[in-house]
């Protein structure tokens, strides 16, 4: 394929931005790092009239962390800032890990958070932790601001319920309480430079008796979009966890899979996975929980 | 006996600086004024006839300068086994025909890449749907169509090897294990996707720069099929980003680069992008392979019967090679009293399979490997053990195949044994964790003239100058491997020069010497070598004279070359500067320059090869055994490849061939569907290890000097890409139980064979 031809804009501020979105209403693409939709245009998959690029607009890449609010990532910020910010590795290890051991340096480098959430992939590597942290997206248009809940943002592969104009600003995450403890787990045949064939993400937070105050957990490459599970949250929620509760959570887990057989792995496999990796998030963010604030 | 000190030295190689600064230039990079861009319409369809092919908007397209079908080029079929002419089964364009999906319909050249891409989109083809022959069994099936129509059946060529009293073996055998192996696709996945640039200056005549392993094989074959004199052809240098055995034949896109340029006068190039290559380019064969073997009960082979079915996809390419070779390697390493090799190349509506790394070997070995580790297990002998007890030594012989000239193999097994710490480890046992071992041996270039060529099978001219330096013109290709560093060493060491010194010219068909088969089988260092040697050889008998007659030499003198210098050896103070005795040469001439041709071509030498490298190798796994994914944790690796002449370069051929070993059996897989269409095009999905992937090393050197050999050498390429597929296999079946008989390995595999997954 040859890649088409297009316009490429590069405004200072937000209000640019949105002002081109709405302009060009018909034929516009955000453009961040590029690593998916270049990758898209060039296999005439997409074949947007403009670009706007979101890499010269002021402050949008700041990351920031500001104790009871919690966690802001800048609507640009690379994955490779995400993965090396101080807060980030002491409080959400496992969006560190995913930010740290996904793609290759160059593409972490390049790559954005928000970007990989809006290019909405089942295996996208920052979705599973980021819902099991509880995270919100903020999407702004011309006239207006919302947020949205990580879990009601994706609807199919490749598809959010943003709305054409909509860009993402930033991704809100909760602060996280003392004995709290996370992990992310992914599986893929490489060792790195591979897409995720399974990943899971765990969040666990423990009241003093060591009961799960809160727990979420969340799946990646097993369903159309990246999932939660409520039902295995449900059955830690309430309980002090030991090894059999943390199978029977599993289990739940894997019900809430929608796997299916493709290059990567086949649906069986992953089923298997999830129980496997469930359980060995959920026995690792125990571990940290019990160890104090994580 | 005593190499000079440039042989057997680490010595970076010469083209490096070049290639990571980015200043070598690949068949890409080459751009010229006018040129055009190629592209090819490649068929959807797996099998299936063209009734009817119309390019007429592709023409009319502005910026358009030549479209171009199966009807259109001569009707000369080529293939590289020319020896065997009725094995030549491939025209660069299909006719009436599509084998495979992939195979090339139509070429179109223009102003540019984009609109070149257009014009194919704008090529309409009406097919009409064959059924598909996708596997060796459905080939051979009674009643099945045909991939060629012309041929009697899909078999397109059996080797047959009998000897020894095979039933009567198999009669004194205490134990005897059958067993079926089927082994999966690889891609070479070389760095640089296949490119190149022709050009016709003079009507008739046609230069090509091209990304080849053989640029002698694509001089003739492009003569025969453009309907030139193969003088009028000429295949000129560029660097090459590795072949391993795919780019040894010529391919669609240098004839059509090289019709085109001819019809519209205007350069023309291909490249190809990496999707071509994983759906469409050469790949490693597929094969069925069934073997029985027979031992006494203290572990001595008696007898193997080993039959084998090669998926060669739509044409023959390197596979009848491939044939042969899966049969001499189904009983080297060790003795095997009697021996019957029954293999057959079979058509199928794939992308051609070809030479890749080992040629057949790494087949043939993964099969006789893991059999000799199940043995070993049943018959509680020590899997080295039962390998030295078989083991082949110097002097043995391979009926109607050859002798085994130089062999360290059981000094090999014992060095593995040592630096693994294989007898400890095997007598603690950790859960999840496995030592396994494979072991290889391959050929130091071919003896069979399957090409046919007139020429000597290897050539290197030498000139040396006044000014101290000395030229290299040779054919022989530097396609990554390092030959030329290490021809540069040899003559270096010839000579007595600095290699700084020396300029080399290689792969020119045109100005320098015929001939060289190319860059396979391991055949260049000893070939190329051999003939480098004996062009200097002829070099030393013109300056010689020069000495005797300067210092009035008593003619029991001999000469030394060395450290620049021409000297007495008797007596180092008597000589002259090597420049000096050129000069002196030159004048004693009347000006004629002094230049002197070598060849190589083996004789007497049986029907294989001249000379076998050996070696043994240890993987040492840890394996997940709730996730199933493996991590080979370590290699050992003891490697007899004669005298090595330039370390590093061995060590890099011992690096690399661990990857591509471990990707062999763990992960790389061209996984296709049943339409015949490969689904994984990108790297995403071809899972090519990486240097994440790489475990940790260490090897011993076992040294032997190979008579046949330069310095001593011999090959240190493809071999080692043998043993390591073998070896992790029965690690992994050391560390969990599961014994790998079809190939990948694959996590889940693991776990089913665990019980783990249903
Ligand atoms: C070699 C390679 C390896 C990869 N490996 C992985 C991997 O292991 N795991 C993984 O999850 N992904 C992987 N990816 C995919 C990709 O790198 C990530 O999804 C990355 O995070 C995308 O970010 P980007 O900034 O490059 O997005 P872009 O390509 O710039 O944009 C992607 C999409 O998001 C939209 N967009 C971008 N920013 C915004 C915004 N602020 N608001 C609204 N819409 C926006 C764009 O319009 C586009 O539709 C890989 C890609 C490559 C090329």
């Amino acid at each position: 394929m040859a890649m088409p031809q297009f316009q490429v804009h590069q405004p200072k501020t937000l209000e640019s931005v949105l002002d081109l979105l709405g302009r060009h209403r018909s034929s516009v693409k955000l453009l961040c790092g590029g690593t998916d939709l270049l990758i898209k245009m060039r296999a005439g998959a997409q074949a947007p009239e403009h670009l706007v690029s979101l890499n010269r607009v002021a402050g949008l890449k700041t990351i920031s962390y500001a104790g009871g609010d919690g966690l802001v990532i800048g609507g640009a910020a690379r994955i490779s800032q995400v993965g090396k910010n101080a807060e980030v590795r002491r409080l959400y290890p496992g969006l560190a890990h995913a930010c740290s051991v996904m793609a290759t340096v160059q593409i972490r480098n390049m790559g954005t958070v928000a970007g990989n959430l809006v290019n909405a992939a089942p295996s996208a590597d920052t979705a599973a932790p980021l819902l099991a942290y509880g995270a919100s997206v903020v999407a702004v248009e011309r006239g207006g601001r919302r947020q949205i809940k990580l879990v009601d943002f994706f609807t199919g592969p490749g598809l959010t319920v943003l709305e054409p104009g909509e860009m993402v600003e930033a991704i809100r995450v909760p602060d996280v309480s003392p004995r709290s403890g996370s992990c992310y787990l992914r599986l893929s045949a490489r060792s790195k430079v591979d897409i995720a064939a399974v990943s899971v993400a765990g969040f666990l937070n423990l009241d003093l008796e060591g009961r799960v105050i809160r727990c979420r957990l969340a799946l990646g490459s097993v369903g159309p979009t990246p999932l939660r599970c409520p039902e295995a949250e449900q059955i830690l929620e309430g309980q002090t966890p030991d090894e059999k509760l943390i199978a029977q959570a599993a289990a739940a887990c894997v019900r809430a899979s929608r796997p299916i057989d493709d290059l990567r792995a086949t649906a069986a496999y992953r089923r298997a996975m999830v129980q496997v990796l469930a359980q060995r998030v959920l026995t690792q963010s125990l571990d940290m929980a019990k160890g104090g604030t994580p | 006996m005593k190499n000079p000190a440039i042989i057997g030295k680490s010595i970076p190689r010469m083209d490096a600086p070049a290639k990571v600064t980015g200043r070598a230039l690949y068949a890409d990079d080459l751009k010229m004024p006018a040129m055009l861009h190629g592209k090819l319409l490649r068929s959807p369809l797996a099998h299936a006839l063209i009734k009817r092919i119309d390019v007429s908007k592709a023409k009319a397209l502005p910026g358009v300068k030549d479209v171009i079908t199966g009807a259109d080029i001569p009707q000369v079929k080529y293939g590289n086994w020319r020896l065997v002419p009725q094995s030549q089964d491939e025209l660069a364009l299909a006719v009436d025909k599509v084998r495979f999906v992939g195979d090339e319909v139509a070429a179109v050249c223009a102003i540019d890449a984009d609109t070149a891409q257009h014009a194919i989109d704008l090529i309409e083809v009406e097919y009409e749907e064959l059924p598909l022959i996708l596997s060796v069994e459905e080939a051979t099936a009674e009643g099945a169509g045909l991939v060629h129509d012309e041929s009697k059946g899909n078999v397109s060529l059996v080797r047959k090897i009998d000897y020894g009293d095979l039933e009567g073996m198999f009669a004194k055998a205490d134990y005897i294990r059958e067993d079926t192996f089927k082994v999966h696709p690889v891609q070479h996945a070389y760095m640089e996707p296949c490119s190149c640039v022709a050009h016709s200056e003079e009507a008739n005549r046609v230069t090509l720069w091209t990304s080849t392993q053989t640029p002698y094989i694509v001089q003739c074959l492009l003569a025969s099929t453009l309907g030139l004199p193969e003088n009028n052809v000429r295949v000129m240098k560029v660097q090459v980003g590795g072949g391993f055995g795919g780019k040894m034949e010529l391919r669609p896109w240098e004839f059509c680069a090289s019709f085109m340029a001819m019809r519209t006068g205007r350069p023309v190039k291909f490249t190809l992008t990496r999707a071509d290559e994983l759906a469409f380019g050469r790949r490693r064969h597929p094969m069925s392979i069934y073997s029985k073997v027979g031992f006494t009960k203290d572990g001595k082979l008696l007898a193997k019967d080993f039959q084998v079915m090669l998926d060669g996809g739509a044409y023959n390419a390197m596979g009848p090679t491939a044939t042969f070779l899966c049969g001499t390697f189904g009983n080297m390493l060790y003795n095997y009293p009697a021996y019957r090799y029954f293999g057959r190349h079979v058509y199928t509506n794939k992308p051609p399979a070809s030479a890749m790394r080992g040629f057949g070997a790494p087949q043939a070995a993964f099969v006789a490997e893991t059999q000799m580790n199940m043995a070993a297990e049943d018959l509680g002998i020590d899997p080295i053990d039962i390998r030295i007890i078989n083991a082949m030594q110097t002097g043995d012989v391979i009926p109607d195949v050859a002798t085994i000239s130089s062999c360290g193999f059981k000094e090999c097994l014992e060095k593995v044994r040592e630096i693994s710490g294989w007898d400890e480890k095997r007598k603690n046992p950790k859960q999840g964790k496995g030592l396994g071992i494979g072991c290889f041996s391959f050929i130091s270039g071919g003896v069979f003239n399957w090409f046919n060529t007139k020429y000597n099978f290897s050539a290197a001219e030498v000139s040396v100058y006044e000014d101290g330096t000395a030229q290299l013109a040779t054919m022989a290709c530097d396609i990554g491997q390092g030959p030329d560093t290490a021809m540069r060493q040899i003559l270096a060491a010839e000579l007595g020069i600095p290699i700084e010194n020396i300029r080399l010219i290689a792969m020119d068909t045109a100005t320098t010497p015929k001939a060289d088969l190319g860059s396979w089988g391991s055949r260049v260092t000893l070939m190329n070598g051999n003939a480098v040697i004996d062009a200097a050889k002829k070099i030393k008998e013109m300056l010689i004279p020069v000495l005797f007659e300067e210092m009035d030499l008593n003619q029991i003198h001999d000469i030394a070359f060395e450290d620049g210098r021409v000297f007495v050896k008797a007596n180092p103070k008597k000589g002259i500067t090597f420049g000096e005795c050129v000069y002196k040469a030159l004048r004693g001439r009347r000006g004629e320059p002094l230049t002197a041709r070598g060849f190589y071509t083996p004789r007497n030498k049986g029907l294989v090869s001249p000379a076998f490298s050996f070696g043994a190798q240890i993987a040492e796994v840890d394996v997940d055994t709730g996730t199933g994914l493996i991590k080979v944790e370590k290699m050992y690796t003891a490697h007899d490849c004669g005298m090595p002449i330039n370390k590093m370069a061995v060590e890099g051929q011992l690096e690399g061939a661990i990857q591509m070993g471990l990707g062999y059996a763990l992960m790389e897989n061209l996984i296709m569907d049943d339409k015949g269409r490969t689904l994984n095009t990108t790297f995403l999905d071809y899972k090519m290890p990486t240097a994440e992937d790489m475990p940790p090393g260490e090897s011993a050197d076992v040294f032997t000097y190979e008579p046949e050999g330069p310095y001593g050498a011999k090959e240190a390429g493809e071999g080692l890409a043998i043993p390591t597929a073998p070896a992790i296999t029965h690690a992994v079946h050391e560390a969990t139980g599961y014994r790998c008989m079809e190939t990948p390995i694959t996590p889940e595999k693991v776990l089913r064979a665990l019980d783990k997954i249903k």
